[in-house]
């Protein structure tokens, strides 16, 4: 099972549920011998899943693109490249090629289409994967290199990378994805089971809520669930869109000084108040169960 | 030889003169001497991206002497002066004014193509 953990905006405590959770589990599996429990950190242009883990990395994997290369001695300047470049990243003037690498997606087009083969590909790297585990827990981060703007092909990897094409009924893999409804969000979001929307009872974490669950049920059809962080007072705005939308409230963390501070040390919720374990366990007992609703019957 | 001037509507010699090198809707594409005109639509118009890119390059295609423009981005700066292809910020409000001071070299020059103004692609 895969289960994507997303949330409008940044800072609702996205990252404390997909690590607690995953947490929880891998130390309950592990007493119950079963498959591993999989955390992957999706959000590769800002990663902090491993501040509270832990880990320790095993294998590394870079991510490269294929960057066009003109041999200017082999060029004749017909133009070709230029006409078939989708993103404008080519111009000849005067004879003389000129490349825009920021504008670039790598294509190869101008590579398979130049009549000379005047034009080579050199690799850049644009990321790196990682992979280790901390006890029973296996986890995995994608990290954007610096400079770089697009993040989305470096979690199309790492999904790849970690996530087998079948994966096994009985692994779980619990993705944290970046926040917002953007590209790389859809990417984390493709192939999931279920989506887990963190939100925060606020005007601006309804209206971000909302944006999320609009983009689930547009692209996705997949079932969701929601966890009020910070929850206490307002809850009521979130219960009211969550009734609407017939999408369950699964879990609440109320606003708690001691719950923040212990966030800033870098604790994990279950580990400095373990009345939250059972919650975890209860909260992944949800899911399971939605999941298996709509699992077709055999 | 044509020089290119940058519209933002299609009505001959009274057409308004765009702030925008890449995404003006149209070109006048002019002789000075002659004012002898014709107004194409900017393929680079609606690009995603590098209409910057695209647009300069028609201009190389097209082998207009100079760019009148209110403005000239970056990308397109690159392309135009690797062409050779002097770029000047458009002057006054209507076609008549701008050329008036192209012709009386009163424009000013975004970048220095480092060769002469009217000398365009020819070497
Ligand atoms: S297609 Fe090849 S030969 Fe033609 S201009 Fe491009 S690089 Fe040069
Ligand atoms: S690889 Fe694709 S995007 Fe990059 S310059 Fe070549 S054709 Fe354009």
């Amino acid at each position: 099972m895969i289960i994507t953990v997303a949330s409008g905006k940044g800072g609702t405590g996205k990252t404390t549920i997909a690590t607690n959770l995953a947490w929880t589990l891998a130390q309950k599996r592990e007493s119950e011998q079963e498959s591993p429990i999989w955390l992957i950190d999706c959000d590769v242009e800002a990663p902090n899943a491993a501040l509270f883990i832990h880990p320790i990395f095993e294998i590394e994997k870079k991510v490269e693109r294929q960057l066009p290369i003109i041999q200017q001695d082999l060029c004749t300047g017909c133009g070709v490249c230029v006409d078939v470049c989708e993103y404008n990243a080519l111009a000849i003037a005067r004879g003389k090629t000129l490349f825009f690498k920021d504008l670039c997606h790598a294509c190869g087009s101008c590579v398979l289409n130049c009549p000379e083969n005047a034009i080579q590909e050199s690799p850049e790297m644009i990321g790196l994967l990682q992979q280790g585990n901390r006890g029973a827990l296996k986890f995995a981060q994608g990290i954007l290199e610096i400079g770089f703007s697009s993040p989305t092909p470096i979690i199309r990897d790492l999904k790849k990378w970690i996530i087998p094409d079948k994966p096994q009924h009985e692994s779980t893999y619990i993705l944290d994805a970046s926040p917002g409804t953007a590209c790389p969000v859809v990417e984390s979001l493709r192939d999931a089971d279920f989506a887990l929307l963190v939100t925060e009872p606020t005007p601006f974490g309804l209206h971000d809520l909302k944006l999320v669950a609009e983009l689930i049920f547009k692209e996705f059809q997949i079932p969701s669930g929601i966890v009020i962080n910070k929850s206490g007072r307002g809850d009521e705005i979130i219960e009211q869109f969550a009734s609407e939308m017939k999408i369950p409230i699964l879990m609440r963390v109320p606003l708690s000084r001691d719950i923040a501070e212990a966030y800033a040390r870098g604790d994990l919720l279950v580990d400095a108040f373990p009345q939250y374990w059972d919650q975890f366990i209860d909260l992944y007992k949800k899911i399971s169960e939605i999941t298996g609703e709509r699992q077709p019957k055999q | 030889m044509n020089i290119a001037i940058t519209l933002s509507d299609n009505k001959g010699l009274d057409s308004t003169l765009s702030s925008v090198f890449a995404r003006c809707p149209f070109y006048m594409l002019i002789d000075p001497e002659t004012k002898i005109f014709t107004i194409e639509e900017n393929p680079a118009q609606n690009a995603s991206g590098g209409a910057g890119i695209k647009a300069a390059q028609w201009m190389i295609d097209k082998e207009v002497s100079g760019v009148i423009s209110g403005s000239v981005g970056p990308k397109a700066h690159d392309v135009l002066s690797s062409a050779k292809i002097p770029a000047f910020k458009s002057k006054g409000e209507s076609i008549e004014e701008t050329l008036k001071a192209y012709l009386g070299k009163e424009l000013e020059s975004f970048f220095e193509p480092n060769v002469d103004a009217h000398s365009g692609i020819q070497e």
